[in-house]
């Protein structure tokens, strides 16, 4: 995960990105709470929306893998399945992680 | 001119990393940006701020873009504002439904910085050329307006025009016209005009002389350039067999200097302070027939206190005495000379009397504008 390069791919300077970054953090962070909590409620429709959020801002900012899995939550909630879904969102946290991480350091 | 001021565009999203990535790119190009996170403040800020140009996610809990393009266009005030709508890749019918809602271009997310600047520039350029074509028509439509509910100037409304005038029509719509204008801080437009016909269409013509007076007699004009420009006008506009009859002088107080240009009236009668009057005889074609006109203009050194006059043949003609205005010059200059001592506030009023002797009954309309150097 190379920021400089990601900030270079969307044309912000560095700094502009990092900002964008920690914004991300931030909304990603109650998007993966309010996902979970769909989830466990099996509430497709919320499913959805927590998804479409994460999706949207993740693949703003470039960060791919986290954009595709959440596409694919996206495109089976929308069609009332929630499979794969609790392992999507561990995958997703570890991600996330990685990027308080490289944001840190 | 108007002053230079930013272009505002409006951002209508729910998601805060899209709103603050296009707001970032979008004020490092030079924009100024608003932001909305949901429909209802995207609509009243959209009314509030009157942006150039909205950004707006269609995708949005709530209140969907949708909904909100229809509350804009509905609105006559936004309606014209350029949108272009947020949609994800693989929506066609997003796409579809948004242009029939009248948005002008989608862009799609993942936002690729490079399409949004281009799209935006884009439609800003269309819309602002539009624009600047509308607000151009309108401009030349407010002259007429305005010519129309204020045709006539009044010695009042002008005062360091210093003249006075009477103005009386035969009929509602008068074929009779009078303009006085300021054309810069010390240079004065003086323009009487006899419309052949006395219809409808005179007043519109009156009125369209008006704003091509205006818009021709400027600093930059002489003023046979100025009458040669309506001429040209005027042919396109004039109904078949319609034209007018006009004398413009054109007053330089700065530089003391009086110019007259006649278009086939009756001659301006120039009376020096203290001196004999005498009527200043300059050829021209009448307004509105030719496309090639000839005018001359004769140039006159003035002092303060100099007085000139323009007036229609109503003040002079007795049609019913088959009278024409060449064999009543006598009459009229005699008259203004007779009336020399009297103040330009009165002068055209009391001119009027004493041709017509108090009690003629009028067979035309009759303008006299009286001016004082």
């Amino acid at each position: 995960m190379n920021f400089t390069e990601m900030a270079e791919a969307i044309g912000l300077a560095e700094d502009e990105f990092l900002e964008l970054v920690d914004l991300f953090l931030e909304t990603s962070a109650s998007d993966l709470g309010a996902l979970r909590s769909a989830i466990d409620e099996q509430d497709t429709r919320q499913v959805v929306e927590a998804v479409h959020s994460l999706k949207g801002s993740a693949g703003n900012l470039g960060f791919s893998q986290i954009y595709e899995i959440a596409r694919k939550v996206e495109e089976n909630a929308r069609r009332d399945s929630l499979e794969g879904a609790s392992e999507a969102v561990e995958a997703m946290r570890k991600i996330y992680n990685e990027i308080v991480s490289t944001a840190r350091g | 001119m108007q002053p230079k001021k930013d272009l505002v565009i409006l951002i209508v999203d729910d998601s805060p990393v899209s709103i603050k990535l296009l707001e970032t790119m979008l004020r490092k190009e030079g924009y100024a940006v608003v932001t909305a996170k949901d429909g209802p403040t995207g609509k009243r800020l959209a009314m509030e701020v009157m942006p150039d140009l909205v950004l707006l996610d269609i995708m949005m809990p709530g209140e969907d873009g949708f909904e909100v393009m229809k509350g804009l266009k509905k609105n006559a005030r936004c309606a014209t504002v350029p949108i272009i709508f947020l949609t994800g890749r693989d929506d066609m019918e997003a796409k579809l439904a948004g242009f029939e809602l009248g948005a002008v271009d989608y862009i799609t997310k993942p936002f690729h910085a490079p399409e949004v600047l281009a799209r935006v520039r884009l439609h800003l350029k269309l819309s602002l050329a539009t624009n600047s074509l509308i607000a151009d028509q309108a401009y030349r439509l407010k002259q007429l307006e305005q010519a129309q509910t204020s045709m006539l100037t009044t010695p009042d409304d002008l005062p360091a025009a210093r003249f006075s005038v009477h103005y009386s029509a035969l009929h509602e719509a008068g074929g009779d016209f009078y303009d006085v204008f300021q054309i810069s801080e010390d240079v004065f437009g003086y323009f009487v005009a006899d419309v052949s016909g006395h219809d409808i269409a005179t007043s519109f013509i009156t009125a369209a002389v008006k704003a091509l007076l205006k818009q021709n007699c400027t600093p930059i004009y002489s003023p046979v350039e100025s009458m040669r420009m309506i001429n040209d006008v005027l042919v396109e506009i004039l109904p078949d067999g319609i034209y007018l009859t006009a004398c413009y002088a054109n007053l330089n107080r700065n530089k003391n200097l009086l110019s007259i240009v006649n278009a086939g009236h009756p001659p301006v009668v120039y009376q020096p302070k203290g001196g004999e009057s005498r009527s200043v005889d300059v050829a021209g074609d009448v307004l509105g027939i030719f496309n090639e006109v000839c005018y001359a203009h004769e140039n006159i050194e003035v002092d303060t206190g100099d007085r000139f006059f323009l007036y229609t043949d109503g003040l002079v003609e007795r049609p019913a005495d088959r009278r024409l205005w060449a064999t009543c010059l006598p009459e009229l200059l005699a008259a203004c000379d007779k009336l020399k001592d009297v103040p330009v506030h009165e002068s055209a009023s009391k001119l009027l009397k004493e041709l017509t002797n108090g009690g003629r009954v009028p067979e035309d309309d009759i303008v006299v504008l009286g001016v004082e150097v």
